[in-house]
C-alpha cells in the first residue's frame, strides 16, 4: 500500500497534495509557504479520499473541503478550476484508491466541493464588500467629525484672541451688533464698557513682553471670573471691552465696570512678580434703537479717553455735550491746513513798551484765525489742539514767516525799530531744521536777527533736552533774541538761566495783578517784592525783564520804580495792527 | 469663511484607491467599482500585475519571518494598506505573541478597516499618517505607546515608495526614520523597479494608469534603492527581485525574471 493512503492528520504530505499544491500555488495569494500548504491539502486529500469511499455517500464531506479550500485562502476561479482538474485527473490514481462506481462517485464528489467552494467564495466575496463599506463609512464618518471639529477650531480661532483665549473684536462686533439689530424683549437698552490697563506700557518695558503677556492673560482670566455673564473681549493690546446686554439703566453698566475695576485692581502673582496694576474705564449706555455698533464703540472708547487724563484708575460716563464739544474742537483742528491754504490766519501784534522812555521796543505777534463760520477766534481756541496734533509746526511756521515779513515792512518808517516776538512751541523746538528755517525766513525778509525774538515758555526750557539748547545757542549766535515767557508759573529752576542763551525774561501777569492792589495791602506787598527779586535776579543773569499783564498806570510806575525793563498789557496797547501801534503816542 | 489648509479631506470611493486597487491584486473583495476599474486597466497594461502584487506580498511574509526569527518583536509597518491575508501581526504574533505591530496608512478607508481588523489585539494599532511626515509617525502617541525605540524596531516600507516622489526627499524621510532606531534594528523596503529592463512601454502605461488614483508611480532602479539603505548593513542577498529573496523553495524563485518590486532588508549594526 503506498504510504500515503488514508494518511492520519499530519501525516507527510504524499505526491496527490504535493501536485494539488502546485496546481494551485500562484491562483491567488497565499499567506503561508509551500510546506504549510502542502500539509493544509494533506488533510484535505484525507477527507476526499474518506468522501469516496464513504457508504452512503456524504454530500457535507464535500462540500466542507470546498468551504475549507477558501478560508485556506485557496480563494480564486482559477483556485476551483485547477483544483477540479487534479482531483479529476490525480486522485484516484495518486492514492490508489478501489472505489465501486468511481465514476460516478467521482462526478457528485466534485459537484460538491464546486458547490462549497462557490458558497464560501460567495459568502467572503459578501463580507468583504460588508467590510469595506462599513470601513468607508466609518473612514467618511471620521472625516466628516475631523472637518466639522477643524471647522468649529478654525472658528474659534478667528473670533477669539490667541494670548488670552477672550473672544476677539470680531466676536465682540457681531454679539454687539446682534443684540442691537434684534434686541428680544426687555433688550431695549444696551451698555459697552471699553476698558484698558493704565500704565502698562511701563509693565512691558521695565519687565519686559513676557511678563506683559502674562499679566494680561492673569487680567483676562479675572475679568472673565467676575463678569460671567457679561462677554469680555479683548481688542488688542491692553484694550478689553465688555458687554452689557439688557441694562435698566445707567446703573447697570456702572456696576459692571466696578465689578471690573475691583477685578483689575487685585494684586496678580505674574512670573514671581507681584503686580498692581489699576484701570480706566469708558462706559456707554444707551437705548439700542438710533445706535449702532461703531457709535457705540466710537463713544465708548472717547469716554475711556476722559477717565485717563482724569488720572486713570476710574470709569468715566459718556456725555453727550462733552462729547459734543470735543468733537467740535477736532473737527475745527482738522480744519487748520485748509484755513492755512486759504489765508484764514492774520497775525495781530501788542507792544512791549520801556518803562525808562516809552519807546516800543518790540511788539509780540498774536496769532488770529478769521474763521467763515466762527467768526474771528483767539489762539487759545486752536492753539493748544494744534499742540496735541502737531499741526501746530505749520501753523507756527507761518507765523514766524509772517511775523518776519510784516516786521520787515516796519523799519522803513523808524529808524529803532521794534523787534518783533514770535512764540515757539515745544515741537517746533524739537525739530531739526528750526535753525536753517529761521535763517531761511531772515534771509527772505531781510529782517536783522536782532529784531527777532523768540518766546519759550519756561515749561519748555525745562522740558529742553541737548539738541534744541543747542539749537538756540547758534540762534543766540546769530543775534537772535531768545525770551522765556510765563517766568515764574511753572517750577523754575535758576540752573537753567545760567546755562541757557536767553536774553530775556517776561514775567507772568499773575505778579503784576498784585501790583493793584492798594498800598499796605499785605498780599500786594508780597507779589512787589517778588517781582523786584525776580527783576534783581535777572539783571545778575544780564537778562532784560518785561511784565507781562500791566493794566494801570498805577502798576507801570511801581514796575518802574522796582527797575523792570519794559511792560506789556492794555495799559501800553492792546493787539491790533502792528501800524496802530507804530503810530501810537508814547504811554509811559 | 476660508477653509483652513489642515482641514482634512472628505471621503471619495469614486477615485480609486491604491489601497483597494492592491486588495484586488490580491484577490481580495475588499474594493469599489473605480477601483476595480483602474485594476483591470492596470492588469491589461502589465498582466503580471496581480502575479506581481502576490510576490510582494510573500517578500513581506518572508521578511516577517525572517525578522521575527532573528528575534525582533516590534514592527512598524508603514503604507500597510488593506488588511487582507497574511498580515504583519498575524504572522509576528504567530510567532510570538507579545510582538508589537503598528501600522500606518494614509488612507482612511484602509485606517477605518486595519481598526475593526485590529480591535481588542492590544499589541497591534493603526495610524493615519503620511510617510513622508516621519517625524509625525514617530511622535504619534500610538506609535511612542506601542513601540520601544530603545529595543530594536523593524521598520517595514513595502510597496509604498514608489508612491513617494524624488521630490518628497526618500532619503531624508529614511535618513530620518533611522536616527530614532537602535542597533539591532533593521528596515525592510520593496518598491516598483524596471531595473535593467527593456522598455517595452508598460513602464509608461503604468504611470498613466496610476495617474488616475491617489497616487502616482515614481518607479526606481536597484542602485536608487541600494542608496536608500544608506546606514544599513544589507542582509543577504541584498538588493534583488523580490521572489529571489530567501526563497521558500529554488523552485518559487522562478518568476523572477517578470518581477516588478524590487527589495531587501536592512540591519543596523552597532
Ligand atoms: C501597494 S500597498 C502596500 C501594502 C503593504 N505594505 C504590502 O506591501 O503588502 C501601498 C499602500 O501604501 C499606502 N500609501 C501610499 N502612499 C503613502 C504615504 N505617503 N504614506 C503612507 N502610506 C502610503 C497606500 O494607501 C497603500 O495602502
Amino acid at each position: 500500500m503506498p504510504d500515503d493512503v488514508a494518511t492520519p492528520a499530519g501525516r507527510r504530505p504524499g505526491v496527490f497534495a504535493r501536485a494539488w499544491a502546485k496546481a494551485v500555488s500562484g491562483t491567488s495569494y497565499l499567506p503561508m509557504t509551500q510546506a504549510q500548504l502542502e500539509e493544509v491539502l494533506q488533510r484535505l486529500t484525507d477527507r476526499l479520499a474518506q468522501a469516496l469511499r464513504a457508504d452512503p455517500f456524504d454530500l457535507r464531506i464535500g462540500q466542507q473541503v470546498g468551504a475549507e479550500l477558501v478560508q485556506s485562502h485557496i480563494a480564486s476561479a482559477e483556485g476551483l478550476g485547477r483544483t477540479v482538474e487534479v482531483i479529476q485527473l490525480r486522485l484516484v490514481r495518486d492514492l490508489d484508491l478501489v472505489v465501486d462506481d468511481v465514476e460516478d462517485r467521482m462526478a457528485r464528489l466534485l459537484a460538491t466541493v464546486a458547490t462549497g467552494y462557490a458558497r464560501a467564495l460567495r459568502d467572503r466575496t459578501l463580507d468583504e464588500q460588508e467590510s469595506i463599506r462599513r470601513a468607508a463609512m466609518m473612514a467618511r464618518a471620521h472625516a466628516e467629525r475631523a472637518l466639522r471639529d477643524s471647522e468649529a477650531r478654525f472658528r474659534h480661532q478667528a473670533t477669539h484672541d490667541p494670548l488670552t483665549d477672550l473672544p476677539n473684536r470680531t466676536l465682540f462686533t457681531e454679539r454687539l451688533t446682534a443684540a442691537i439689530t434684534t434686541p428680544g424683549r426687555g433688550a431695549d437698552r444696551v451698555g459697552v464698557c471699553f476698558l484698558d490697563l493704565d500704565r502698562f506700557k511701563v509693565v512691558n518695558d521695565s519687565l519686559g513682553h513676557q511678563v506683559g503677556d502674562s499679566l494680561l492673560v492673569a487680567v483676562a482670566q479675572r475679568l472673565r471670573r467676575a463678569l460671567g455673564e457679561h462677554l469680555v473681549a479683548r481688542l488688542g493690546g491692553d484694550e478689553f471691552v465688555i458687554l452689557v446686554e439688557r441694562t435698566a439703566g445707567t446703573d447697570d453698566a456702572v456696576k459692571v465696570a466696578e465689578a471690573a475695576l475691583d477685578a483689575v485692581r487685585e494684586p496678580a502673582l505674574v512670573d514671581g512678580h507681584e503686580l498692581t496694576v489699576s484701570a480706566s474705564i469708558g462706559i456707554v449706555e444707551r437705548p439700542v434703537s438710533g445706535t449702532s455698533p461703531m457709535e457705540l464703540m466710537r463713544a465708548a472708547d472717547s469716554t475711556l479717553h476722559w477717565a485717563k487724563a482724569a488720572g486713570g484708575a476710574r470709569w468715566s460716563l459718556f456725555d453727550p455735550d462733552r462729547n459734543r464739544r470735543e468733537l467740535a474742537r477736532y473737527a475745527l483742528s482738522a480744519a487748520i491746513p485748509a484755513a492755512l491754504d486759504r489765508g484764514e490766519f492774520y497775525l495781530d501784534y501788542q507792544p512791549l513798551t520801556s518803562l525808562r522812555d516809552g519807546r516800543v521796543l518790540g511788539m509780540e505777534a498774536l496769532v488770529r484765525w478769521r474763521h467763515p463760520e466762527l467768526g474771528v477766534l483767539r489762539p487759545d481756541s486752536f492753539i493748544p489742539l494744534a499742540e496735541e496734533t502737531g499741526l501746530i509746526v505749520r501753523l507756527g511756521s507761518w507765523v514766524l514767516a509772517e511775523a518776519c515779513r510784516e516786521a520787515g515792512t516796519w523799519s522803513t518808517t523808524d529808524a529803532d525799530a521794534p523787534f518783533v516776538s514770535v512764540n515757539l512751541a515745544v515741537r517746533q523746538l524739537h525739530r531739526p531744521d528750526l535753525v536753517p528755517e529761521v535763517r531761511g525766513v531772515l534771509g527772505r525778509t531781510g529782517l536783522a536777527p536782532d529784531r527777532l525774538q523768540l518766546e519759550i515758555t519756561e515749561s519748555t526750557m525745562m522740558s529742553t533736552v541737548v539738541e534744541p539748547v543747542r539749537a538756540l545757542r547758534v540762534l543766540g549766535d546769530l543775534g537772535v533774541r531768545v525770551a522765556i515767557d510765563d517766568f515764574g508759573t511753572g517750577y523754575c529752576n535758576l540752573a537753567y538761566l545760567r546755562d541757557l542763551p536767553v536774553n530775556e525774561m517776561k514775567v507772568a501777569g499773575e505778579f503784576v495783578t498784585g501790583l493793584r492792589a492798594p498800598a499796605g495791602d499785605p498780599g500786594g506787598r508780597t507779589d512787589e517784592r517778588i517781582l523786584a527779586s525776580l527783576v534783581s535776579l535777572a539783571h545778575a543773569l544780564d537778562l532784560t525783564v518785561t511784565a507781562e499783564g500791566v493794566e494801570t498806570a498805577h502798576q507801570a510806575e511801581r514796575l518802574r520804580a522796582i527797575g523792570c525793563d519794559a511792560g506789556q498789557g492794555w495799559h501800553f496797547g492792546r493787539p491790533g495792527p502792528a501800524r496802530q501801534h507804530l503810530t501810537h503816542a508814547p504811554a509811559a | 469663511m476660508q477653509r483652513p489648509d489642515w482641514a482634512p479631506e472628505t471621503i471619495d470611493i469614486e477615485r480609486p484607491s491604491v489601497a483597494r486597487m492592491y486588495d484586488y491584486y490580491l484577490g481580495g473583495s475588499h474594493n469599489f467599482a473605480a477601483d476595480r476599474a483602474a485594476a483591470r486597466a492596470m492588469v491589461e497594461a502589465v498582466p503580471e500585475a496581480p502575479l506581481m502584487a502576490q510576490a510582494n506580498r510573500a517578500f513581506l511574509r518572508r521578511a516577517v519571518h525572517y525578522l521575527a526569527e532573528a528575534g525582533v518583536r516590534q514592527f512598524l509597518d508603514i503604507g500597510s494598506g488593506i488588511p487582507t491575508v497574511g498580515n504583519v501581526h498575524e504572522i509576528a504574533q504567530r510567532i510570538d505573541p507579545e510582538s508589537r505591530v503598528v501600522y500606518v496608512d494614509v488612507d482612511p478607508v484602509a485606517v477605518a478597516h486595519s481598526q475593526e481588523i485590529l480591535a481588542g489585539n492590544e499589541r497591534a494599532v493603526v495610524v493615519q499618517e503620511d510617510l513622508r511626515r516621519p517625524e509625525a509617525i514617530l511622535r504619534h502617541p500610538d506609535v511612542t505607546r506601542l513601540l520601544d525605540f530603545s529595543e530594536p524596531v523593524a521598520v517595514m516600507i513595502v510597496a509604498v515608495l514608489h508612491f513617494v516622489p524624488d521630490s518628497d526627499r526618500p532619503e531624508e524621510i529614511l535618513r530620518t526614520l533611522r536616527a530614532a532606531l537602535t542597533p539591532g534594528s533593521h528596515l525592510v523596503l520593496s518598491q516598483a523597479s524596471d531595473d535593467g529592463r527593456d522598455d517595452t512601454g508598460e513602464r509608461a502605461e503604468a504611470e498613466r494608469v496610476y495617474r488616475r488614483t491617489d497616487s502616482q508611480l515614481f518607479i526606481r532602479g536597484r542602485a536608487e534603492l541600494t542608496a536608500l539603505f544608506d546606514g544599513f548593513e544589507l542582509v543577504d542577498p541584498g538588493v534583488v527581485w523580490v521572489p529571489q529573496w530567501r526563497p521558500d523553495a529554488p523552485d518559487q524563485a522562478e518568476n523572477a525574471e517578470r518581477a516588478v518590486f524590487m527589495g531587501g532588508v536592512g540591519r543596523l549594526g552597532a
